[in-house]
């Protein structure tokens, strides 16, 4: 029998999918460039300018004035994230993994439950905890170790970041924990068995063996976890600060900003965003092919 | 496979053809004379009305949902669709969204607006046109008031109707705190702020943070000496005094709550700093001063108002209808409604939740038994209430629109930037 | 001292598990709760009868359970044919339709939305459930199908020539051979497609303006109304659906679920 015969070929059945992605991905990416550029905005003073572009980029205006910092802040908050975070789940991976058998599988569970919390109810959560004026805060006043609430660091809108990546650290690590517990998992033992039976110490175990076993899927799980901090909204618009702020906060007050224009310089900000998470998504396909 | 795909492809015709199905049917029950209120009343029978009101507050959503829409029910068979919107500038964007697009009709009927967000409609020429006048409940709007006839300096020129009306006031919490103690000057905050570090802040001046805009214009008042040059534009009167005002600010940055290096961004943020002990002041700009707040246990019971010796800033809000409003009658219908004096008399109660002052002038009112209602409301306004006769003393109007960006823009600038 | 260690990193591990819904629990159950007090002095249901007496609560509760519904039966149903065909197909092209399927996973929703605002505008669809359905499937169908297509990768199509020789017509060999063969797979993928949608709040913001009001919207206008009682109250009603899922899907979670884990 021949197989072509019996099943549709193969553009038709992803006919559908490809026309939804297409057209609404496609052309409302489309849509947003042609904005950037001060065209198919629908207002009078239609013409292709690059006004935006030096507005964001170079201007003495607000969203000149804010840009390169809100782009700095956006770097540090990905960056320590990220890092944090690879770290964290790399540890408990492996912690998990050398706990095979007895409780394992409460523990995977554990890890998967921090699903079940969205960022925005995560962040929300932070907040009622680790305000100054929070739950832990009251705990502490009750032991008599703050009087005030001033007492208590600030670690939710602060200047820093700390509550943004406290965040984002909290729920990445599970993530990256996932992803390396499944590359342990699925080789053999035999690996570390070996290099126990050759006399290779625990450190050396960790260092010739299980990184360079977990490295490439590791370094593209993080590269993920870095172009979704550097692009989400709502955790840094929750626990930010008005100054300095994450570029998408920035993009969407543009982008929502009552003065037409200032949607342009808007979708500019965030066309910039994509920009930076395209190269990381690229950086991060060519890593897994040249490692993995 | 083939079928399926086909029945796909199908359906999103499908759904997109109930779509246009359902704006059409909009479209056709428009038709009314302006000067003839009964035609309006008979066209906005069977209306739905989408009233874009901010959303933040549970009380005035809850206030909005069962006084006046039960009412529109009952009486006009309307029924009350509240759209909650985080900032009513997210109103704005959708009737410029729907012009950009050429979209008539749009999705907005009414929108609770003033000010800026007012000044941006009008002057895109995106407002329903002389109407306000042709309510009947308009005769007990004292449209001679420049307080009510102008909009932050804006001519209102009928494109809005009052709803309600607001002053700037303080919160403080008299289980912390004895009336004595309060400053009662920009001039003695600043001596109270330097006495108590990081005990005061302010909201944010910002879009959609009017309070902290209005809370920097008194000190503006305050500096220069007076209101009343502020009430038209002029740039040279701004560059006198705009840099004393920054000066002010960053005297106080210091000493205030976490040093100034960050601010509240709404009056709920400042609220709930103020409730849990981390500053001592919050802000309100309702009639009934705290109360509202104690009633929906945003506060602690013992907070109350206050206000200072003098430049209070005090006005009024208003309703709107965009000139692509699906449904204008049902909007007018609600427009005046909500000038009714029953209505009036509830919305200034406490334990109403909504807390804001009158709309309308009850020396206008004629009839007998309204206002007695209206002077029974005004004698239970609770003691977290400012008293009426502060509250005069100290009234001011707003200044010009034009001063709203200045200010917010300047105070980025000079102010929240600024690293001294 | 090792087995300190381990007992202190579990019970740190489950602190971290159960501490979110012990404090939304006493948040939810507390009226004017203000620091000093470690415990609310009054304890009230207050908050959850009003939310439940709110309609633009139950409402919001509705449309989102609606909306994340449509989303994933909708790409389950597009995903299916496109899957099947990438994890057990080589053609040309193949290449293509992986980067076409993988863009919308790493452009961040908030240009897509800034797009599609205009774009939906124009074509009448902003503010309309069709349009915030349309707009939620760009995230949700490529992890639907990326998930589906490593189903059809270890997927043998032998079975569905046997039913064949043996007689069996196209449709009964796809109900009773390739969809038995799949289904454990197929709902952890509509699962997670709802999931998805559910808690989508950019797009259902920047498509639905204001009129759309699913649950993140509201959670977020009461994040703006300060009220720590509502908002854990809230938010408690925000991640019923999720906690179910993840309890129900735990076995099934550990094969296939890392694919969706970002984006949600």
């Amino acid at each position: 029998m021949n197989k072509q015969s019996n099943f549709s070929p193969p553009w038709l059945s992803l006919a559908p999918a490809i026309a939804i992605i297409g057209l609404l991905f496609g052309v409302s990416v489309l849509y947003g460039l042609a904005q950037s550029f001060g065209i198919l905005t629908g207002t009078e003073q239609e013409a292709l300018n690059l006004d935006a572009y030096r507005n964001v980029f170079a201007g003495q205006g607000p969203a000149g004035r804010e840009f390169w910092s809100s782009f700095g802040f956006s770097l540090w908050i990905a960056g320590i994230s990220t890092f944090v975070s690879a770290i964290g789940g790399f540890f408990v991976a492996v912690w998990l993994n050398g706990r095979r058998g007895r409780g394992s599988r409460g523990d995977t569970l554990a890890l998967n439950w921090n699903l079940a919390f969205p960022h925005l109810v995560w962040a929300i959560g932070l907040l009622l905890f680790f305000s100054q004026s929070g739950l832990l805060a009251r705990i502490l006043a009750s032991m008599g170790i703050i009087q005030t609430p001033s007492q208590f660091p600030v670690l939710v809108r602060d200047r820093l970041g700390i509550g943004i990546i406290v965040d984002y650290i909290s729920k990445e690590i599970p993530f990256l924990a996932l992803i390396v517990l499944a590359v342990l998992r699925s080789q053999a033992e035999n690996f570390e068995v070996v290099a126990e039976n050759l006399g290779a110490s625990r450190w050396q175990r960790l260092r010739y063996v299980t990184i360079p076993q977990v490295l490439p899927s590791l370094l593209s799980g993080s590269l993920l976890v870095f172009a979704f901090v550097f692009s989400a909204y709502e955790v840094p618009a929750l626990l930010g600060v008005r100054y300095p702020r994450m570029l998408p906060v920035l993009a969407l007050e543009f982008f929502t900003n009552p003065d037409l224009n200032s949607r342009a310089e808007g979708m500019v900000i965030s066309l910039a965003i994509t920009v930076v998470v395209m190269i990381i998504a690229a950086i991060s396909i060519k890593f897994e092919k040249k490692i993995g | 496979m083939r079928k399926l795909i086909a029945l796909l492809i199908l359906s999103v015709f499908a759904l997109s053809a109930c779509t246009s199905i359902v704006q059409t049917q909009i479209v056709s029950s428009e038709s009314f004379d302006i000067n003839n209120w009964d035609s309006i009343v008979a066209a906005a029978n069977g209306q739905t009305v989408n009233w874009y009101i901010w959303g933040g507050s549970e009380s005035i959503n809850s206030f909005v949902d069962n006084f006046y829409g039960e009412a529109l029910k009952d009486r006009y068979n309307i029924t009350l669709n509240r759209v909650p919107v985080a900032d009513t500038v997210d109103a704005v964007n959708q009737v410029l969204s729907e012009k950009q697009a050429g979209k008539d009709p749009g999705a907005v009927d009414l929108i609770w607006i003033n000010g800026e967000n007012f000044a941006t409609l009008k002057q895109a020429d995106l407002l329903y046109r002389d109407w306000a006048n042709k309510l009947p409940n308009s005769q007990y709007v004292n449209w001679d008031n420049p307080a009510i006839n102008r909009d932050f300096g804006t001519p209102v020129d009928f494109q809005e109707s009052p709803w309600s009306s607001a002053q700037f006031q303080f919160i403080y919490d008299s289980a912390r705190m004895q009336p004595e103690e309060l400053p009662r000057s920009y001039a003695q905050l600043k001596n109270w702020a330097i006495k108590n570090p990081g005990r005061f802040t302010y909201i944010a001046p910002g879009p959609g943070a009017f309070q902290g805009t209005r809370f920097v214009k008194g000190a503006l008042f305050e500096i220069s000496g007076g209101a009343d040059q502020w009430a038209t534009f002029d740039q040279t009167t701004w560059d006198k005094w705009s840099p004393e005002l920054w000066a002010y600010f960053n005297e106080i940055k210091p000493y205030l709550w976490r040093q100034g290096e960050t601010y509240p961004k709404d009056e709920n943020e400042l609220h709930s700093l103020f409730a849990n002990k981390e500053v001592d002041f919050s802000i309100t700009q309702a009639i009934v001063g705290a109360g509202a707040l104690v009633e929906q246990g945003l506060v602690p019971q013992t907070s109350k108002a206050f206000v200072f010796e003098d430049y209070m800033i005090g006005d009024f809000n208003y309703v709107g209808i965009p000139s692509n409003a699906p449904n204008k009658a049902a909007a007018l219908v609600l427009a005046n409604l909500i000038l009714e004096p029953e209505f009036q008399a509830a919305q200034i109660l406490p334990e109403n939740g909504f807390g804001l002052g009158f709309g309308i002038d009850i020396n206008q009112v004629t009839d007998t038994a309204s206002t007695t209602l209206l002077a029974d409301a005004s004698k239970k306004l609770g003691d977290a209430a400012t008293s009426p006769s502060d509250l005069a003393k100290s009234l001011v109007g707003d200044s010009a629109a034009q001063y709203q960006s200045l200010i917010e823009e300047g105070w980025r600038q000079y102010v929240l930037l600024n690293s001294k | 001292m090792k087995k300190i260690l381990n007992a202190a990193i579990r019970f740190f591990l489950y602190l971290v598990l159960i501490a979110p819904l012990l404090l939304f629990g006493v948040y939810a159950f507390s009226e004017r709760w203000f620091f000093p007090d470690v415990l609310p002095s009054t304890w009230s249901t207050a908050p959850f009868l009003r939310l439940f007496s709110d309609p633009k609560t139950v409402g919001g509760l509705l449309t989102s359970i609606g909306i994340a519904l449509v989303v994933s039966l909708f790409s389950l149903i597009v995903a299916f044919p496109a899957a099947r065909t990438l994890g057990l197909r080589r053609f040309p092209g193949r290449q293509f339709a992986w980067l076409l399927f993988f863009l919308p996973t790493v452009v961040p929703p908030l240009a897509v939305g800034m797009g599609m605002n205009i774009l939906f505008l124009r074509l009448d669809l902003a503010g309309s459930f069709v349009g915030v359905i349309l707009s939620h499937l760009v995230p949700t169908l490529p992890y639907t199908i990326f998930t589906l297509s490593g189903l059809f990768a270890n997927y043998d199509e032998n079975y569905e020539y046997q039913a064949i020789v043996l007689g069996a017509s196209k449709r009964r060999t796809f109900f009773n051979v390739t969809l038995r063969l799949v289904f454990p797979g197929l709902i952890v993928a509509g699962l997670f497609a709802f999931l998805i949608s559910w808690s989508q709040y950019l797009l259902t913001l920047l498509i639905g303006g204001g009129k759309v009001l699913t649950l993140p919207m509201l959670l977020f206008s009461a994040v703006s109304g300060g009220n720590p009682s509502t908002i854990a109250a809230l938010s408690l009603l925000f991640i019923a659906p999720p906690v179910l899922v993840i309890a129900l899907t735990a076995r099934q979670l550990n094969q296939h679920g890392n694919a969706i884990k970002e984006q949600y």
